[in-house]
């Protein structure tokens, strides 16, 4: 379980707990400071008050429980697409080749590929980046909008992904500010605007 | 599940000097600067060989000091432009791994460059040391460090801030001044072999030593600065 | 509750200052072989001791800075920093002045003018990381520069002192002073320290308005600006008969005095100028912000 309360200059006095084993969407118009909350939750900006903490430890301890999922990919445009996931995997302290071979095939990228990420195209680089998220079955999943330039049938593997990780019990919080896909797939959602927290409720069908 | 330090900090030296391989144009550009530099101080400075004992000392490190810049200023170019640094930092690793993974890759870097220039310097000015050679080595190895561990430092600085390769030398020269006096007379006392250089290298050790330790504690500080 | 101190300490300091220059150039005894020119002394190593205190302030404070991250001591470490630089920028003018007359030469890299040059440059680059980084990360990198600047000083001293002896060694420093310019010295070393603090204070404000546009930090400082510029326009009326006199010594002294008041006017017209877009910028925040709650600025 996640509870914030922060406060930056794009984000105001938000306070927010968060159930284990949801589906979260993040919303808002641009500027709203969806993605720096996001940010802060991954621990890569800091709140001027307030403090974060998952599952109860901080974010320095709860690193290993947290796959993060930025808007740009991320990744070595000199290395392939192994060679990347092998060089994070190890920050993560996994040395063996196994998990993120399953990584790869969840996200529906073949691993035996030797081109490097500078060739690939946008989805396979969004799904390369979210095999990165998930390699060390992380407990909690941060996506900053995901599915954005991203063709559709990469956007479908990474959907159904998603749908499949909820089952089995993981968090997942999702910034984006379309919904399309997601309204079948969230549990909840969670309105920004203007650096403050205005709404949040369950997920309607039919909801824009 | 290792996340030591030391074991992160060759994965981080292997992957560097495996992109480094694999876009082989930048090390290629360096080289060849490096080479430039050589030959236009000693076009400019064209002495004797008894005279040139004297001050190729700083000649020698002056270039040096230029060829290191060049190279540290593009050290964290990689990592910038696949904005590669949030996700190590999103990971459980120390950043304290990532940052000696550059020093140690830059190190070797930048006395590549050393080797490639002091035998053309020993060729333009007709050189012979007077002292011992092993003195000169160490020297060399003590100065490169002393440079590159600061400029690593302030190069990952300079990140954030509006003038990049600029703001690198503003930085690291003012710090360096110490260090640099006492590599230049070090190495014009065992060149012209007339005093002894162990102080300078005990003095040189003793700044490695304060400032990789100020590095370490500070580097996470600044690359999470926001 | 602080306006009213500002200005006691204003008014006594302008009173220091006045008294010290007037004993320095008027009351103590000529130096046997140096007339006037020495006279430059008595600013010369006031100023060298004001930067020091303001440069260990600045040390001080980004400490603090890096173990609390209080906007207070960013603006502190900022004050020292900027007017230790403005003091030092002082001494390292003056002190060649001095020296051309007195041993013939601008520079000489002895110990401790190399340390100061090392200093100066160090907090330079400091100024220069302040103004040039990024919004969120300034404070910081500069703490941690400032830790690393610190680090430097003793090895600075000590490798010149150790690696650069080939070099001529000039007696500097305090020569055995007489008892009458000692006494003329510990004024003027008053004087220039309070006159240090009070600049130093003004420009912590400045930065603090500017950490909050808040109306009261500004009205304060609008108020200190005019009464700093001021003063060293008095100072100028001290000096004015000795413009006449023909000797040499005289020259060198004067020179000194127009340097360095030149360099502590500039630097407050600099002051002035950033607190005129400080007022710019609150005023255009006003205007927008009419709509905003006002619960965010609490």
């Amino acid at each position: 379980m996640s509870k914030i309360y922060g406060r930056t200059a794009a984000v105001r006095k938000v306070s927010l707990a968060l159930q284990p084993g949801r589906f979260y969407v993040l919303r808002g118009e641009n500027g709203a400071g969806k993605s720096t909350l996001l940010r802060m939750i991954a621990g890569l900006n800091e709140p001027t008050e307030g403090n974060i903490l998952i599952y109860g430890l901080k974010t320095r301890d709860a690193r290993q429980q947290m796959g993060y999922m930025a808007h740009a990919p991320l990744l070595y445009d000199e290395l392939s697409g192994m060679e990347n996931l092998r060089f994070f995997a190890q920050l993560y302290g996994i040395n063996s080749d196994q998990p993120l071979v399953e990584a790869m095939r969840r996200v529906g990228l073949d691993p035996k590929l030797t081109r490097r990420v500078g060739q690939y195209s946008q989805g396979m680089r969004q799904r390369l980046s979210l095999a990165r998220a998930i390699f060390h079955s992380p407990r909690l999943l941060l996506l900053d909008e995901p599915f954005s330039n991203v063709d559709p049938e990469s956007a479908l593997a990474i959907a159904k992904l998603l749908a499949a990780m909820r089952s089995s019990g993981n968090t997942i919080l999702l910034v984006t500010h379309q919904i399309g896909l997601l309204a079948e797939l969230a549990d909840e959602f969670i309105l920004l605007s203007h650096g403050q927290l205005v709404d949040r409720g369950a997920m309607k069908q039919g909801h824009a | 599940m290792s996340l030591s330090v030391t074991r992160l900090t060759w994965i981080n030296v292997a992957k560097d000097l495996r992109l480094e391989w694999r876009s082989r144009d930048v090390l290629n550009s360096m080289l060849f600067f490096s080479l430039l530099v050589v030959v236009i101080f000693s076009f400019s400075f064209s002495p004797t060989a008894e005279e040139s004992r004297r001050f190729v000392g700083g000649l020698v490190w002056t270039a040096f000091l230029f060829s290191t810049i060049m190279a540290l200023n593009q050290s964290w170019a990689r990592e910038l432009r696949n904005g590669v640094l949030d996700a190590y930092r999103v990971s459980p690793a120390p950043p304290e791994a990532l940052f000696f993974g550059k020093c140690i890759g830059n190190f070797l870097l930048v006395l590549l460059l050393e080797c490639l220039m002091s035998p053309l310097f020993v060729l333009f000015y007709n050189l012979r040391s007077i002292g011992p050679y092993w003195q000169l080595a160490v020297i060399f190895l003590l100065g490169t460090w002393a440079l590159v561990v600061n400029g690593t430092f302030f190069a990952a600085m300079s990140i954030r801030t509006r003038n990049r390769e600029l703001m690198l030398p503003l930085l690291l020269l003012p710090i360096s001044i110490p260090a640099v006096v006492a590599m230049v007379t070090a190495t014009t006392d065992v060149l012209t072999g007339e005093l002894s250089a162990v102080s300078q290298m005990k003095f040189l050790a003793g700044y490695c030593v304060i400032f990789t330790t100020a590095c370490f504690l500070l580097f996470e500080t600044v690359l999470n600065a926001e | 509750m602080k306006s009213p101190i500002f200005f006691v300490l204003l008014i006594i300091t302008l009173g220091l200052l006045a008294w010290g220059t007037y004993q320095a150039i008027m009351v103590a005894p000529a130096e046997a072989t140096m007339g006037d020119a020495q006279r430059i002394f008595y600013y010369h190593v006031p100023a060298a001791t004001a930067a020091s205190f303001l440069f260990w302030g600045n040390f001080l404070a980004s400490i603090w800075y890096l173990w609390k991250r209080s906007p207070v001591a960013d603006a502190l470490a900022v004050a020292g920093a900027e007017v230790g630089v403005v003091f030092f920028g002082v001494v390292l003018i003056s002190g060649p002045i001095w020296a051309r007359y007195a041993w013939g030469t601008f520079w000489v890299w002895d110990a401790r003018l190399t340390t100061s040059l090392v200093l100066w440059l160090l907090y330079v680059s400091y100024l220069v990381l302040r103004s040039s980084s990024e919004a969120g990360s300034t404070s910081v990198m500069a703490a941690a520069l400032a830790v690393f600047a610190a680090l430097d000083m003793p090895i600075v001293y000590m490798s010149n002192r150790w690696f650069r002896t080939s070099h001529p060694q000039p007696m500097i420093g305090t020569p055995n002073l007489n008892p009458e310019m000692q006494h003329v010295l510990l004024w003027n070393m008053l004087a220039f320290c309070m006159f240090a603090l009070l600049i130093a204070w003004f420009r912590f404000e400045l930065e603090r308005a500017s950490q909050k546009i808040n109306a009261l930090h500004i009205q304060k400082a609008t108020q200190s600006t005019m009464a700093m510029t001021i003063a060293p326009v008095m100072l100028f009326f001290v000096d004015e008969k000795l413009l006449h006199e023909q000797m040499v010594q005289h020259r060198f002294m004067v020179a000194g005095y127009i340097a360095v008041w030149t360099i502590y006017i500039g630097y407050l017209l600099f002051l002035m100028n950033k607190l005129a877009k400080l007022r710019k910028e609150e005023a255009a925040l006003n205007v927008e912000n009419h709509v905003a709650s006002r619960s965010s600025y609490v």
